[in-house]
């Protein structure tokens, strides 16, 4: 499609201002004329133009000092020198303070049409490029990770700050905290969010390979090397590596990335020459990596060189606030994904759910939301929608009696054991007469 | 003289052969279904040859041309010299935007980049094209960016052979517009 742009020519002939205006004005382009730097400058300030085409030679101001002016205030314009005097020294030094093109007077027809087609996709590019960076940004503004609680605002306020360093960074939680969304996060905050963001569970990967996957291999390396391979530390160049699960590897690993962290070079399995690498490293653990220090399972030397920053990310449990959030973003997420209408969560299932303890944290609750989407029948999720989940709800707020809990503890007991009482009762470790006589005094019945 | 409304007028200036003249009249003719009329032969323009750069200055040419009374509603002046403007190192036609008078040159059109001559109809088809480009500038037409359009710019000779002579359905409207606004404007005075 055409792109018709606000153009300005900055000649102090006037003969050539008329001859471009007419030109442009032919091919469609709105066109505005400035005999010299100064007026140009001042047409700047009240309209932004999308390209300008500036003589060198101009009293006053010549177009170099102009081009230079321009480029610090409104990088975003396009200039393109022209001149009747060329030289190779004038054509380098304007192209490095910025000009996207430099014409000899006269040119002929079609170099101008070629210079306004590449202004033209150049621009259409840069338009594209500002309209996906606004797009990438709308999709890391924290949306996955959800929350009004005063630990997650905290760390929504602390990832741009996090993002703006080089600091290694250690998040710690439970699993399913979302501790990987928070390095996705600080990565498309920070400056290195043009490169890769490369995850990595070291947990789930044995050590042997765990090596060949971060260093890579030359050919022959090893039994089943086939062919060299780069690894992930060199395949990361300029992003940032993610290392989930890093109390799960061995202290020589340790070793290996500890040197890897402070010399910034790598040498491939089988290989003698150093790589440079270059990545910010992001790790994160679900263990208590002090107490591993002190068992010896943990270099200390390389604990302190990934937890320079430590972002600790609290159980679902401990943030109960921000439940109904995310029941009402999973179930919207869910029935989008399975075109199911479903409008609401009774205050009844909401409460189950507020109240279940959740181990497996926001992973659980998701997995929950969406089998209960999946099986619903109605436009409404309700407590029996919710009846496959196993772990009991906790009462957090009300205070519980002391014959209430042993009600309740009893009757779980009972339950496990199929209301046998000489099983519950060999179960809990009192005698089978004393069990009976508290299920009557408790009126513990089996419901149907 | 009285102007003849909506006649075009096709001027040959200096050495241009009248039947170059006679062939693009009835381009005009036949692909935008007006009169046209050969007006008779006009001097080289000497006025407007740059002696530095030993052309003539196309802006002068129109100037002083746009000033001539023709007795036509538009002129189209055919020559055989080489024309520029002050931006560009030359140039096949000039006109412009409602104008009055568009120039279109055979000097460059009736030589090939290899220095060898092509056929006399292929001449002839370049001038029509030129004209017929710089006519619809007259009629406020501006470049088109579709390049089976005969308002599509057209920088070298490859360029203008690939062009056709015909406007695309955009600006063929906007032509049938033009006419239509300049019949109510020519009523009304």
């Amino acid at each position: 499609m055409k792109e018709n742009m606000s153009i300005m020519v900055v000649d102090d002939e006037m003969i050539i201002r008329e001859s471009f205006s007419h030109w442009f004005e032919k091919s469609g382009h709105k066109v505005s004329t400035a005999a010299s730097g100064f007026e140009a400058l001042e047409k700047l300030k009240e309209y932004p133009f999308d390209l300008l085409f500036v003589d060198i030679k101009m009293p006053g101001m010549d177009g170099i000092e102009f081009l230079e002016i321009v480029k610090k205030e409104y990088p975003d314009t396009f200039v393109v020198i022209i001149t009747a005097y060329g030289s190779i020294e004038s054509s380098v030094k304007a192209m490095k303070l910025g000009a996207s093109d430099y014409l000899l007077k006269p040119f002929k027809p079609e170099q101008l049409n070629l210079v306004l087609e590449k202004i033209a996709q150049q621009k259409k590019l840069t338009g594209e490029i500002d309209y996906l960076k606004g797009r990438l940004d709308t999709m890391t503004r924290f949306d996955n990770i959800i929350g009004q609680s005063r630990a997650m605002v905290d760390i929504f306020e602390l990832i741009p700050e996090v993002a703006e360093s080089e600091a290694s960074v250690l998040i710690t939680g439970e699993t399913g905290t979302g501790k990987e969304l928070i390095a996705k996060a600080i990565h498309a905050k920070s400056r290195r969010n043009a490169h890769p963001f490369i995850a990595i569970n070291c947990g789930a990967i044995p050590d042997s390979l765990l090596a060949s996957e971060l260093f890579g291999h030359q050919k022959g390396a090893f039994t089943g090397a086939d062919h060299a391979r780069k690894g992930f530390l060199e395949v990361v160049s300029g992003g940032t590596l993610f290392l989930d699960e890093i109390g799960e590897i061995s202290t020589k690993m340790q070793v290996n990335l500890l040197r890897v962290l402070e010399e910034k070079k790598i040498t491939q399995i089988g290989g003698r020459e150093p790589i440079d690498v270059d990545f910010r490293l992001i790790s994160a653990t679900r263990r208590n990596l002090e107490k591993d220090i002190k068992e010896r399972n943990f270099r200390e030397d390389f604990y302190y060189r990934i937890n320079v920053i430590t972002i600790e990310v609290p159980p679902l449990r401990k943030r109960r606030a921000d439940i109904p959030l995310l029941v009402e973003h999973f179930v919207k997420k869910y029935s989008s994904e399975t075109a199911k209408r479903i409008d609401r969560v009774t205050d009844s299932a909401m409460d189950l759910l507020k109240n279940l303890e959740w181990p497996g944290n926001v992973r659980e609750l998701e997995n929950a939301i969406e089998r209960a989407v999946v099986l619903s029948k109605s436009r409404t999720l309700d407590r029996k929608d919710f009846s496959f989940i196993r772990s009991a709800p906790v009462e957090t707020k009300k205070t519980v009696s002391l014959s209430e809990m042993e009600k309740e503890f009893i009757r779980q007991a009972l339950e496990q054991n199929e209301w046998n009482v000489t099983r519950t009762s060999k179960a809990l470790g009192v005698h089978r007469v004393t069990l009976q006589k508290k299920i009557k005094r408790l009126n513990l019945r089996k419901s149907v | 003289m009285a102007t003849n409304k909506f006649m075009i007028g096709v001027v040959p200036v200096g050495d241009t052969p009248v039947f170059v003249a006679k062939a693009t009249a009835a381009h005009i003719s036949g692909y935008l279904n007006l009169p046209t009329e050969i007006l008779p032969a006009l001097d080289t323009p000497s006025f407007a040859y740059d002696e530095k750069r030993l052309q003539y200055n196309a802006g002068i040419i129109i100037k002083t041309y746009e000033a001539l009374e023709f007795g036509c509603e538009k002129v189209v002046a055919l020559l055989d010299i080489d024309l520029f403007i002050p931006l560009f190192t030359h140039v096949f036609g000039e006109a412009k935007l409602g104008g009055k008078c568009a120039l279109a040159s055979i000097f460059r059109l009736k030589m090939e980049r290899d220095g060898s001559c092509p056929a006399p109809s292929l001449v002839y088809e370049r001038t029509a094209k030129v004209a017929l480009h710089e006519l619809g500038h007259l009629f406020n037409l501006r470049h088109c960016e579709d390049n089976r359009c005969l308002m599509h710019f057209s920088g070298d000779l490859e360029q203008l052979d690939r062009t056709p002579i015909h406007f695309c359905r955009y600006c063929n409207r906007f032509f049938k517009d033009a006419l239509v606004d300049y019949s109510d404007s020519s009523f009304n005075s």
